[in-house]
């Protein structure tokens, strides 16, 4: 592929225009091609409202109250978090609704370092009385944990220090998703799932959004006193049609990435308008041809590389995995502790960086659940891995004196632990747009869109496929695929990334569903990309003996 | 918090009182429990927590529905939760698919309450993870896990005189060993509703013998092969069987379970006629819960006999529009084939050439059409040759489907719980399957 390439090279100086295809190109839903919004408009009076109407300020007491208690009972370090978390959700199904839904939990949940080792408490309950309570189990817990460490010859905690959080900082949003009214909510979603029923032969149409809202306060006994508030949205629409005389199905969800932001970007989103572009691929794919397996050139779209990112690059570079802390679950990593800095692990102009600042990132924070201030920090840096994910009590491990800000508990009730920040692909420096990527790409195949990923417990192996499969021969898009995902080694293919759309091509997508820790918390994350181009083994998912 | 039945109806009935719709219907769920988990052979966090929903539904008369949900049991709280309820209701577009009120409802009768579990502490915690701890660091492994403990009530009521209620506990445990220059790993679980279903030394030393066996492993090429999977791995591909076992989704179309002309194959001789798959919530030793957190029964259920599929779940809405029984998603599944006392080792010494799967991991659908599904194998691969294990291999991707597990079964073995990757109690056997396909091999250990 790399011959290729440089012949894509010489020619790139041409006229781009005249490489481009005839009429319409590749079928990418509107909703996706518009730039997912980078800097979310700020509203200060929303902001100042949101502030004003919380709850979780006037518990503030009670939380310093449970770290007093905690400190009292023999706990070197204490911090308390109040933690109020809403949801919604609103389900449409063809042309009407199946379901709305609105949660809402408040608690406290207390964590303590007592003799070295740590402990937790939380409950449902937020009163001077049940914070003590809470902090004296909690202190059980740590000290407990601190005589099995020594009777195991192992060291205790190590918390690095952090300047002292204080402030307040709300996620920036113009309109509040909570407050607008659900049946205006469901009547957007219930006409855009109507005019994907209106594209003849779909059988089935649905629609909805969720929504998450934190309003949550954390202290602690370093003098640590902050409170956020941020609402993060997830739209979607799906169509499904069914061929009978085919005896296949398919299905095509509409590109739109989750985002933390207000209402206004629902608004913005133009699912109507999209709808019969997403009715009409999901009929391409019922009747796409199988894809051909075997080795060759992928294209990916931003909608589809981010899962990649999040899986091969994400979870891989958390350094409680590469200590072995995650083993019995989530698994450990292919990177060792001491591999930060030296071990190239993808192609040079490679670069990948963290940032916990990104506007609309669903990982972004004002401060972390350890009372630490994030900023942005290089993962991989031309190709050589350079930087884990940390926390404070991780830090140290890493030879650091100072925390990435990686710490977050769900709810209240979840314990703070390492969790992922937004970690994003940077863009080429040659600015190619997506034209120029399938111009220059003799046999490959373009996916965009989330479809099914799987990756071992160490991260080498994974196997993602995706929405939309586009056949690419001779620099032109030829015909759609389906039944396509694409399977590589993590190191191999990151290595093999020899092109990279240019900074109008980025995009910003992400999830909700990041799941990690005994019990299974969910962290929000999103991961920001070009298109790239890559070699990865195509697998025909077909199945069917 | 654990809430008894008076509590729990206590909560109900206030919330029932200020309900200014007819169709108002209430759950609670409400736990009390404790977690410690361990790695790198130390204990990392530890705690206890407690935490509650009340539930509220509210139904207009013209079939708008709408749910809302809060931990707040006070008498205003709970007023404000129907009254938001409510007024979200109103708001809503009306749902063609609305049912009425369930009204009273009998429920099977299961015992799943243990007052040890109930009762567990750091205090209790502590040496369960300290043994389990030491078992493997004194064989040089290094040793991760968690152990977890319950009381959960769950209870559901509606103003046309439904009242359900159901307390259980659970203990789980699980830890994986790593052997010290990361080339072996082996996991071992359990999961159970009584304190006597966690030994931690027992649990690790399980874990620590696999780890060593599974030790430097070599390649083995991709390919169709004959396998050998442990209950755990049964378990990890039931889940699709269940996913795709909608009687709607058939009807519509959707879903392997399609037959022509909108119809479903039940009825149809599909899979190996050895195959038999109920669900039991009532099984002593195994017991599952017996309702839904809506309040919808866990009926015993016979899925599928001797290979012939016999039944879909369906939804209360959909089992009244196609006249088919309402069947949850099971609580409990219950695979077997025969009276077979064969343990995994037996079944081993009956295979010539094949591959032991301890589990399978990050396991995705691809293709409903076929219950095609991908995924990985992990924690101890083995080569068996001549009925014995011959030495590890390193972890392969299958891309297979459930079908191929319940049609081209040779043999099964004794049917036990498996250690609880998923909240269903599965109870199912080890078993040797022919014809089973690894796409791709892995580093990974």
């Amino acid at each position: 592929m790399s011959s290729y390439r440089r012949d894509f090279l010489t020619l790139s100086g041409l006229a781009t225009a005249s490489l481009l295809l005839p009429g319409r190109t590749w079928a990418m839903p509107s909703g996706a091609k518009k730039p997912a919004p980078l800097t979310p408009p700020p509203s200060a009076a929303a902001s100042a409202a949101v502030v004003a109407k919380s709850r979780v300020p006037a518990d503030i007491p009670i939380a310093k109250k449970a770290v007093e208690a905690a400190i009292a009972a023999g706990a070197s370090y204490a911090d308390a978090r109040l933690v109020v978390y809403r949801t919604e959700s609103i389900g449409v199904r063809d042309d009407h609704v199946q379901a709305i839904k609105h949660g809402e939990d408040y608690g406290i949940g207390v964590r303590v370092i007592a003799d070295g080792g740590w402990g937790f408490a939380a409950a449902p309950r937020v009163d001077a009385k049940t914070a003590t309570t809470l902090a004296k189990t909690a202190v059980d817990s740590a000290k407990r944990s601190g005589k099995m460490l020594r009777e195991l010859g192992r060291p205790p905690v190590a918390w690095v220090g952090a300047p002292v959080a204080k402030g307040t900082w709300v996620a920036p949003f113009e309109e509040d998703p909570f407050s607008v009214s659900l049946a205006d909510k469901a009547e957007m979603f219930v006409d855009a799932a109507k005019a994907v029923m209106k594209v003849p032969g779909v059988a089935h149409a649905s629609a909805g959004v969720a929504l998450v809202g934190e309003d949550r306060a954390f202290v602690s006994s370093e003098g640590a006193e902050v409170h956020q508030i941020a609402y993060r949205l997830a739209p979607r629409l799906t169509a499904s049609v069914v061929s009978e005389r085919l005896g296949r199905f398919a299905s095509r969800d509409l590109e739109v990435p989750g985002m933390q932001a207000g209402w206004e970007y629902v608004r913005e989103i133009d699912m109507l308008g999209s709808a019969p572009q997403v009715a009409q691929d999901a009929l391409r794919k019922l009747h796409a041809s199988p894809v051909t397996p075997g080795a060759r050139a992928v294209i990916l779209a931003p909608s589809n590389l981010w899962l990649t990112i999040h899986e091969s690059i994400g979870h891989p570079t958390e350094l409680d995995r590469a200590m072995g802390l995650e083993a019995d679950m989530a698994g450990t990593s292919f990177l060792r502790p001491a591999d930060a800095g030296s071990r190239k692990i993808a192609a040079e102009g490679v670069n990948l960086v963290a940032d916990r600042t990104q506007p609309g990132g669903l990982a972004t924070v004002g401060w972390d659940d350890d009372g630490v201030q994030p900023g942005r920090w290089d993962i991989v840096r031309d190709g050589t891995f350079v930087g884990w994910q940390t926390t404070r009590d991780q830090a140290g491990w890493a030879g650091k004196s100072q925390s990435r800000g990686c710490s977050y508990g769900q709810r209240y009730s979840g314990v703070a632990f390492q969790r992922m920040p937004n970690v994003s692909l940077q863009p080429g420096a040659e600015g190619y747009t997506t034209e120029d990527l399938i111009n220059a790409t003799e046999d490959g195949v373009l996916i965009s869109g989330r479809g099914s990923w799987s990756i071992d417990q160490q991260r080498y192996n994974f196997q993602f496929s995706g929405q939309m499969f586009w056949e690419v021969k001779r620099g032109r898009i030829t015909r759609p695929l389906r039944d396509v995902a694409y399977q590589a080694n993590t190191v191999d293919f990151w290595n093999s990334c020899d092109m990279l759309g240019g900074e109008g091509t980025y995009r910003v997508f992400g999830t909700f569903g990041d799941g990690k820790g005994q019990p299974m918390q969910s962290n929000a994350v999103s991961h920001g990309c070009p298109p790239a181009r890559f070699e990865a083994n195509i697998v025909n998912t077909g199945g069917g003996k | 918090m654990s809430l008894r039945q008076n509590q729990t109806k206590a909560i109900i009935t206030q919330a029932l009182e200020q309900a200014s719709l007819g169709d108002v219907r209430v759950s609670v769920s409400a736990s009390k429990g404790g977690n410690a988990r361990w790695g790198d052979s130390m204990p990392t966090t530890s705690g206890d927590i407690e935490r509650l929903t009340v539930s509220v539904t509210a139904v207009t008369r013209d079939g708008r529905k709408a749910t809302a949900q809060s931990n707040d049991t006070s008498k205003s709280g709970l007023a404000k939760l129907v009254a938001q309820a409510e007024s979200m209701a109103a708001l809503s577009p009306v749902d063609p698919e609305i049912m009425p009120p369930r009204g009273e409802t009998r429920y099977l009768a299961a015992k799943a309450f243990d007052r040890k579990v109930s009762t567990m502490k750091a205090a209790t915690r502590a040496p369960i993870v300290q043994s389990a701890i030491e078992a493997g660091t004194s064989q040089g492994l290094a040793m991760s896990g968690y152990l977890a403990h319950s009381d959960r009530t769950v209870a559901a009521g509606d103003r046309a005189g439904l009242f359900g209620y159901t307390r259980s506990t659970q203990l789980r445990a699980s830890t994986t060993a790593r052997t010290a220059d990361g080339t072996g790993s082996a996991k071992a679980a359990r999961v159970g509703f009584g304190a006597s279903t966690v030994d931690g030394d027992a649990l690790a030393s399980e874990a620590a013998l696999w780890a060593l066996r599974s030790k430097e492993p070599t390649p083995l090429d991709p390919g169709d092969y004959t396998v050998i999977l442990a209950p755990q791995a049964v378990s990890d591909l039931l889940g699709f069987l269940v996913g795709a076992m909608s009687h709607r989704a058939a009807v519509e179309g959707r879903s392997f379970f399609s037959a022509p002309g909108g119809k479903t194959k039940i009825g149809q001789a599909l899979f190996h006629p050895s195959i038999t798959l109920r669900s039991d919530p009532t099984d002593a030793k195994n017991p599952a819960a017996v309702m839904t957190t809506d309040g919808d029964p866990q009926p015993m259920v016979t899925w599928i006999e001797k290979g012939v599929l016999r039944a879909l779940r369906a939804g209360r809405f959909w089992g009244d529009q196609a006249g088919v029984p309402v069947r949850p998603s099971p609580s409990s599944l219950h695979l077997s084939g025969g009276a077979s006392t064969d343990s995994l080792l037996d079944l081993i010494g009956k295979v010539d050439k094949g591959v032991l799967v301890s589990r399978l991991w990050y396991n995705r659908m691809l293709q409903p059409r076929t219950i095609t599904s991908t995924g990985l194998t992990r924690d101890g691969t083995f080569w068996i040759e001549g009925g014995k294990i011959v030495r590890p291999v390193k972890n392969l991707r299958y891309n297979d489907s459930v079908v191929t597990l319940l049609s081209n079964v040779a043999e099964m073995g004794a049917p036990v719980r498996a250690g609880g990757t998923t909240d269903r109690t599965d109870v199912v056997p080890p078993m040797i399957v022919d014809g089973f396909h690894f796409d791709s091999t892995s580093d990974a250990v």
